[in-house]
């Protein structure tokens, strides 16, 4: 039901290709044997964090025997190649079959459980195979282990020859292969299921994830890659040693884990790198490495708990924001002329409102206000066609919201939501003293109006929507409003590739060829930050008092929606009550898309044309007559 | 089988019990008060036999055996309220404080064993100990030595069972355990009284390692054998009530004594694991009640 | 004469989600307020920011002339991920404000679920300070409340709801309150038991302990206050003397409008 691309248009994409292909070229340019090997062993780990992550992490199921799942791996390949003389490439395979069997025995016992219990029996799982592997001496060596296990040859070529870069791409492409698995998985049916257990388990188990089913698979699909990875290090060191069970282990990987940053599945590949290798670096300092790294993993949990891969993201998110805010310092002195035409050489002026400097472009006309309200990811240029259809016999004025246009970036916990716009709006409308306003909002604009409108702190003339559905109830009833399967998903994406920008912007407004091209240029330019804000304080306006208002009629309101919209529920529309709408009920504009006074202004301009005489031949109700609450 | 092997396999569980008694009552403190698991336990009991080996040890300081022990449940005490102030009190508020303290006890574990290699080097020590002799009851023998471990444990468990249901702080740690929110409003100290179970805690450990480095060799890595019992202990009893680790400390050590002698010393953790395992599964908030959380 | 609570511009909420903004009140000594509005606009939250339990993010909390909370606005938070328990100390105290007199009944109270009664009881006075003396005040407390004298070897988790509230309220009242604030607390109870403790609450109010108190019952708060604040959106939205108190039908029409006055309750 909802939009999700593949990972191949995502924008994870390009980081994932450039970091595989630089480990591609590395042993290319590396003579360094010992940091070869040591890349290895890292691969290796992350293979094992990164599958640990997705019971741990994606599946908040506390599973501490992972390592023992590892180790299963490794004994499976030492009694598989040497004992029974198993080639060791089927060995490899047969190692994650192994660490999958002791997963499943090991669910029944997790299934009862929660939190601390679990962590405790999975501790207890893994001490048992630990007391077995040491007890049964005639099949694993006992304490002592197994040695000289079989190497890796293909064709008589031993992968131990040439500084060992045959190891070396193998444990690549396993790593390769481990991450492109895990990936999918998380994206697929039941990657989601796993997730919505961990956050809601009553819920998800009411609205039907099958709880065994789905903890079983994520234990299953989390052991694969570790008993796979487990054989491939006993090919690799060619010792099965019960070391392995120790706590050293377990700690090294779960600081992998928890340095990368549980639930994020490419933190703790990236931490297997900076935490094997700083603690290689530090590797002459005896017992205070250990001490160090000690320290160092409690210091980072305590400050910065998110981990590696919180901190990538937070600074992505900073050099988004400040891109953004060049570009929109950029556009102001050397597009102004651009603007200037589209607007009919209205005046751009910016003025300071509590949610950063806003630009508004003043048509300066004599005649009656309108005050247009610009949507998602879009600028006030949006109504050139209006500023040249009205400019004669009206003052057009548009503005553009915060994080967008050539308006500032602003704060985003307290300026990229609905009520934070209508005060910039109030701002407009108090900086240019506009006298009753018609008010027209496209798309979010058309939230930001109507808030405006059910604030009732500025006496307005009338009321217009387009591309926006009233909501009666929100947020439950976005999904009834709009066309789910629509790409209107995109209106809270942060982050849009390329692909999905042209898409949305397509949609939104038109194709580039349309005359839309610099509407597409728009996406680079907004803030990413106020459209995910946006969604996420949703729940902050004050939904019934709009409904109230256009119950009660309060003032006129008419919806120009285009009639072919591709992200709205007409029915839903229609559905609502309106006290005082224009021609009666929602209006239709024949043709029109989900930007009907852009694709088809000729048919918008005549009926907003028409609703705004309408408004202004009322009389004026006395200012500020009506008093909020 | 003979009398006296039967008598020698249950002073041995017997002593074995008491010793896990300790230890996990430690833990459950812990558990249940502050809801996390302290995998620095084990690391805290190796302080504490290290603590009273350098203070009361003739080939160190040489204060005696008593002095030593006294310093050592002192000086752990203070470490525990100290480490809780580093491992666990910046998390208090963090949502997933059960995870994170996890790895950053285990740090801590980390951190203090290798602060002991650093002091005293890996070359095991023996605390001396405190009489010799043995005393014979109705044909069971016991050292004098385990006959102290034994008057003791029962003491200091006896006391801290007191302490949490009449005196006032007891009852506020108990309650600070059962809801941490009403017990701020009530206006009682929660940070205090973490630290005090903290602190408790860790002096239980402390006692717990004079026994053990009383009784065999110490290695900076000594805890780590008995707190994976003290683990089974907790799982197996619950912490429902205070006693329910004691008892299940007994019927572990009980297990585990005739276990060694019939199933010998390689397969006798196996059972253990798979015990508890077992228990888990049938019963998860062990053999001794719910899962609420109290002391 | 100094106010006996005075909220200034107090806006608070969960990290990072605003609950509540700009609430000011003030409160003389010997005053009863209620707190009347919808389920889920901030008034629980309101109360344990008063009470300390959370942090507000500005404003003030004065009582008895007496800041309970650090002077300023919350410093900003940059960074969604640095763990900021650390970096900035706590901006007020729980045990301070119950050691101040101002102690808080919670809504829906489990207390103590392995405790018995007396044990509970007897750790009450922790915040009774130089205010009263224990014994006295448990006695009092007892007389209040018959019931709980039968049921003292219990623990709290046998006790019915009514009778855990009765605790909950013995509790305060034992902590000496010079302010009491109650947080529903006929929640979820059975008519009789409601009256029960209505009747209790209202001779406690009679004593002259200033209340704080949040209810949906409109008569019921009617028969202990003084004032009647609405609380809608995370805002004070109106306030009225006792003798202005409208009914609950129009006092539903001011938070609503006119759809849902004519509603069947």
């Amino acid at each position: 039901m909802r939009y999700d691309p593949p990972f191949h248009r995502s924008t994870g994409l390009w980081p994932a290709v450039t970091a595989f292909a630089a480990l591609a070229v590395f042993p290319l340019v590396n003579d360094d044997n010992y940091l070869q090997h040591l890349m290895v062993l890292v691969m290796v780990y992350a293979i094992v964090a990164a599958s640990w992550d997705l019971s741990l992490g994606w599946g908040g199921l506390f599973n501490f025997a992972h390592v023992a799942l590892f180790a299963t791996g490794l004994y499976a390949y030492g009694i598989l190649a040497k004992t029974l003389g198993v080639s060791p490439w089927l060995a490899i395979p047969l190692g994650g079959v192994a660490a999958m069997a002791v997963a499943a025995l090991m669910t029944a016992p997790v299934l009862r459980l929660d939190g601390i219990y679990v962590i405790l029996v999975t501790l207890a799982v893994s001490q048992l195979l630990f007391q077995i592997v040491i007890s049964q001496s005639d099949v694993t060596g006992g304490a002592s282990g197994m040695v000289t296990l079989p190497s890796l040859k293909w064709d008589g070529y031993s992968f131990v020859r040439d500084g060992k870069i045959g190891y070396y791409y193998v444990a690549l492409a396993l790593l390769a292969a481990a991450m492109a698995f895990l990936q999918w998985l998380v994206r697929a049916p039941l990657g989601r299921a796993i997730r919505a257990l961990r956050d809601n388990k009553h819920y998800a188990v009411s609205r039907g994830v099958p709880e065994a089913r789905t903890r079983l698979l994520a234990l299953l699909a989390s052991a694969a890659p570790a008993g796979v990875a487990g054989a491939f290090y006993g090919s690799y060191i060619r010792v099965a040693s019960p070391d392995i069970f120790g706590i050293g282990t377990l700690t090294l990987l779960l600081s992998i884990l928890l340095l990368g940053g549980a639930g994020t599945l490419w933190g703790p590949v990236a931490a297997a790198f900076a935490v094997t290798l700083m603690s290689e670096a530090i590797a002459g300092l005896g017992p205070w490495r250990e001490i160090l790294i000690a320290v160092a993993i409690v210091a980072v949990m305590a400050f910065y708990p998110g981990g590696l891969w919180a901190a990538v993201q937070e600074l992505r998110e900073a050099a988004a924001t400040a891109l953004s805010q060049m570009r929109a310092t950029r556009n102001r002195s050397t597009r102004a002329a651009a603007r200037a035409a589209l607007t009919g050489g209205a005046k751009e002026t910016y003025i300071a409102t509590p949610h950063g400097r806003i630009a508004v472009a003043d048509g300066g006309g004599k005649g009656p206000a309108l005050l247009f309200i610009h949507g998602n990811s879009a600028c006030k240029e949006a109504f050139a066609r209006q500023f040249e259809a009205f400019g004669a016999r009206h003052r057009v004025v548009a503005f553009d919201l915060p994080g967008h246009g050539v308006s500032d970036n602003a704060d985003p916990e307290t300026s990229y939501n609905i009520p934070a716009y209508a005060e910039v709006a109030e701002a407009v409308i108090d900086a240019l003293n506009l006298d009753t306003p018609v008010v027209f909002g496209w798309s979010l604009g058309g939230y930001v109006a109507l808030e405006l409108a059910a604030r009732e702190k500025k006496p307005l003339a009338g009321l217009a929507i387009a591309g926006t559905s009233p909501l009666a109830l929100a947020p439950d009833d976005v999904a009834r409003g709009y066309d789910p399967d629509s790409h209107f998903i995109f209106a809270g994406r942060q982050y849009l590739t390329r692909a999905e920008g042209k898409i949305f912007a397509d949609e939104a407004c038109a194709p580039r060829e349309n005359g839309a091209a610099y509407m597409h240029e728009n996406f680079p330019r907004t803030d990413g930050r106020a459209r995910a804000y946006m969604i996420t304080k949703f729940p902050v306006v004050n939904w019934p008092r709009q409904m109230r208002m256009l119950r009660e009629g309060r003032l006129p309101f008419a919806i120009l929606n285009g009639h072919d919209d591709p992200f709205l529920n007409h029915a839903y529309i229609a559905g609502l009550t309106y006290g005082d709408i224009f021609r009666g009920a929602p209006y239709d504009i024949q043709g029109g898309q989900h930007a009907p006074f852009f694709n088809t202004p000729e048919a918008f301009n005549e009926a907003f044309a028409a609703f705004a005489a309408d408004c202004l031949a009322r009389p004026r109700k006395a200012e500020g007559a009506a008093a909020g609450g | 089988m003979t009398l006296e092997t039967l008598g020698f396999i249950l002073t041995g569980g017997l002593v074995l019990g008491a010793l896990y008694a300790l230890m996990a009552t430690g833990l459950a403190v812990v558990w249940t008060t502050l809801g996390i698991f302290n995998f620095a336990h084990g690391a805290f009991i190796a302080v504490g036999a290290y603590a009273a080996w350098q203070i009361g040890a003739g080939d160190a300081w040489g204060f005696g055996a008593l002095a030593g022990a006294i310093a050592a449940v002192a000086i752990l005490a203070a470490l525990g309220a100290g480490l809780h102030q580093a491992l666990v009190r910046p998390f208090e508020r963090q949502p997933n404080i059960v995870l994170i303290s996890v790895i950053t006890t285990l740090a801590g574990a980390q951190i203090l064993e290798n602060l002991l290699i650093l002091i005293w080097g890996p070359r095991p020590k023996q605390i001396e100990a405190f009489v010799g002799g043995e005393a014979r009851l109705a044909g069971i023998t016991l050292s004098w030595n385990e006959v102290v471990l034994l008057a003791t444990i029962a003491l200091t468990l006896l006391a801290l069972g007191g302490f949490l249901r009449t005196n006032p702080i007891g009852r506020s740690m108990r309650a600070v355990a059962q809801n941490r929110e009403a017990a701020q409003l009530l206006g009682l100290d929660v940070p205090r009284l973490y630290a005090l179970s903290f602190a408790l805690s860790a002096a239980m450990a402390g006692l717990a390692g004079v026994f053990i480095g009383a009784t065999r060799f110490m290695s900076p890595t000594m805890g780590a054998d008995p707190l994976l019992k003290a683990l089974i202990v907790v799982i197996f009893g619950g912490v429902a009530r205070f006693t329910s680790p004691i008892y299940a400390a007994f019927i572990v050590g009980m297990v585990e004594a005739f276990a060694s002698f019939y199933a010998g010393l390689y397969w006798t953790p196996a059972i253990l694991f798979a015990l508890m395992i077992g228990v888990l599964v049938v019963a998860p908030e062990g053999l001794f009640g719910r899962k609420s959380r109290t002391v | 004469m100094t106010a006996l609570l005075e909220l200034n511009a107090l806006s608070g909420g969960y990290e990072p989600v605003q609950i509540f903004k700009d609430v000011s009140l003030t409160m003389q000594p010997g005053e009863a307020i209620g707190l009347f509005g919808p389920n889920g606009h901030g008034k629980t939250t309101l109360l344990r920011t008063v009470s300390g339990l959370i942090d507000p993010w500005s404003g003030d909390v004065i009582f008895e002339g007496e800041r309970l909370n650090r002077p300023g606005a919350r410093a900003a938070r940059r960074s969604r991920n640095l763990n900021y328990d650390l970096l900035t100390r706590r901006r007020m105290d729980p045990k301070r404000v119950a050691r101040a007199g101002l102690i808080h009944v919670q809504q829906g109270n489990l207390l103590f679920p392995e405790m018995t009664v007396a044990e509970t009881l007897s750790i009450a006075p922790a915040a009774t300070g130089s205010r009263g003396d224990p014994r006295a005040l448990t006695d009092e407390a007892l007389t209040l409340f018959p019931r709980l004298t039968e049921r003292l070897d219990s623990k709290c988790r046998f006790l019915s709801g009514g009778e855990r509230q009765m605790l909950s309220v013995a509790c305060g009242l034992i902590a000496a309150p010079r302010l009491l604030i109650l947080d529903e607390p006929t929640l979820g109870l059975s008519p009789k038991l409601r009256q029960e403790l209505a009747a209790a609450i209202r001779a406690v109010r009679a004593k002259g302990v200033p209340l704080i108190v949040v209810d949906q019952d409109v008569e019921f708060l009617e028969s202990l206050i003084d004032t009647l604040y609405l609380f809608d959106h995370g805002r004070i939205s109106g306030r009225m003397a006792k003798e202005e108190m409208p009914s609950h039908a129009e006092i539903m029409r001011m938070l609503f409008g006119d759809a849902a006055a004519e509603a069947p309750a």
